[in-house]
């Protein structure tokens, strides 16, 4: 038949849209949302709200699930419409013996060091440590719906922001620290557009923590000395036009090198690695977009690649592997807690 | 969801009056194309190709829309395209218009589904 969504949306995207509007998480996964904050003892009433967001909590699932959906482009299933417009995701995932439950349920069973929720502990910590006054909405923090904005679906989109800021106003939350660049782009920039009377104030976390230090006049210092590079993440720069806070922040921080990629591709001209538009729609794409990123960050001869959005991170972290390159991947906010007191 | 149609309708003319204009403003200067990360020497893996295409689709009704869906959601939204266009021609904003298609060609999706069912 003409016309339809399966026709016209990628299978990822239809999959993700579906694990928003009924479970609230880009992965799909009921469990475990807001574990990492159990021993943190975070208040859920404070100056600030912190916004989690999906990518850092799921990034562990949605690691497996990008495997997943690159192995199935691959083997030809993904790019023939008439298999994924017939049968669900689970079911084309399962042609190629990958059982997206499996995947899930064994990341949990391992326990594995994740290191992605580590950064959102880092995260809370190095805000308390500049002394801002901090809380969190555990469970209850919704999902901020950017996936189904990209996606197209602009009326799923719209309904689930007004959801969310009728749930934000009946908790009293008037200002929001995002962590993720993409969710925090999403409300700030879009929530004012298709919600009526939207007044909450949303910084990002880089800006939080710039000010913070510059005005307390703190100086973070590494034990040990570290040459990294820095990689602007497409939401950060040029979305929220944060662009100079990053580098601030790094600048500031004693025993740390900063070299910058060229000058048309860093900041504002800032080469996009793919992580986060791409994977659910064009998986190899976003593979040979992760590589010529990478490529361009090694040429400045650093040991440490710095970014500070989770797409970007796991992303870049694949790239390098791909490349057998000897660089760590690290989040901007991993350093700064490292080197702060 | 029947008494929505006429609205409905409404709305995606709306829109699509809107990315058409938008893309009025393009004048065909290509700098937008070695700024796509995704282009790799083919005009539509662009986004000014894309451009074209969304125009071509929707004004025209030339090419068939899971081709255009290809093209759209191969783009990575990343705007670097969008900075360039701003800073050297029109301002005709490549990615928002875009995505702008996408919501419409999914909107004319549910709406030719609803109309099906």
């Amino acid at each position: 038949m003409k016309n339809t969504v399966k026709s016209v949306v990628p299978v990822g995207h239809r999959y993700i849209r579906g694990n928003v509007l009924e479970k609230g998480n880009i992965v799909g996964v009921e469990e475990d949302k807001a574990a990492w904050a159990k021993d943190l003892d975070l208040p859920r009433q404070a100056e600030y709200t912190f916004f989690a967001g999906c990518g850092y909590q799921f990034m562990k699932y949605a690691e497996g699930m990008t495997r997943a959906a690159r192995t199935m482009q691959k083997a030809g299933i993904g790019m023939d419409k008439s298999i994924s417009m017939n049968i669900g995701m689970s079911k084309v995932l399962g042609k190629v013996g990958i059982d997206l439950g499996t995947i899930t349920a064994k990341v949990a069973a391992a326990g594995k060091e994740d290191v992605y929720t580590r950064i959102l502990v880092s995260a809370v910590s190095v805000i308390r440590k500049l002394g801002v006054d901090i809380g969190y909405l555990h469970q209850d923090e919704p999902c901020c719906g950017s996936p189904l904005y990209y996606a197209g679906f602009l009326d799923d989109y719209v309904e689930n922001a007004q959801k969310n800021y009728e749930l934000f106003k009946s908790l009293g939350i008037q200002k929001v620290i995002g962590l993720i660049p993409a969710c925090t782009s999403s409300l700030r920039n879009l929530y004012p557009h298709y919600v009526e009377g939207f007044d909450l104030k949303v910084y990002h976390f880089a800006e939080v923590v710039a000010q913070e230090l510059k005005k307390k006049g703190i100086k973070p210092k590494l034990k040990e000395k570290l040459v990294v590079t820095y990689h602007d993440p497409c939401q950060l720069s040029r979305y929220l036009d944060i662009i100079d806070e990053p580098r601030e922040i790094l600048n500031n921080i004693d025993g740390l090198e900063l070299r910058e990629p060229e000058p048309e591709q860093r900041g504002q001209w800032s080469t996009c690695c793919g992580g986060g538009g791409l994977e659910a729609g064009s998986p190899e794409l976003c593979e040979r977009l992760g590589r010529r990123r990478a490529e361009e960050l090694l040429e400045t001869g650093a040991n440490v690649i710095v970014s500070h959005c989770p797409a970007c991170i796991m992303q870049l972290k694949n790239s390098v592997k791909k490349l057998k390159a000897d660089v760590a991947v690290m989040d901007l906010v991993e350093i700064l807690d490292e080197a702060l007191e | 969801m029947k008494s929505n149609h006429g609205s409905d309708d409404d709305t995606m003319k709306e829109m699509e009056r809107e990315i058409l204009a938008n893309i009025q403003l393009c004048i065909n200067c290509r700098m937008c194309l070695n700024m796509c990360p995704t282009y790799e020497g083919w005009f539509t893996q662009g986004s000014f190709g894309r451009l074209a295409a969304i125009n071509a689709y929707f004004k025209y009704g030339l090419g068939e829309e899971e081709r255009l869906s290809e093209l759209l959601y191969s783009c990575a939204t990343c705007r670097r395209c969008q900075e360039r266009c701003k800073m050297l021609c029109t301002n005709a904003s490549p990615s928002e218009t875009i995505l702008k298609a996408r919501n419409l060609l999914v909107k004319k999706a549910q709406a030719a589904e609803r109309k099906g069912s």
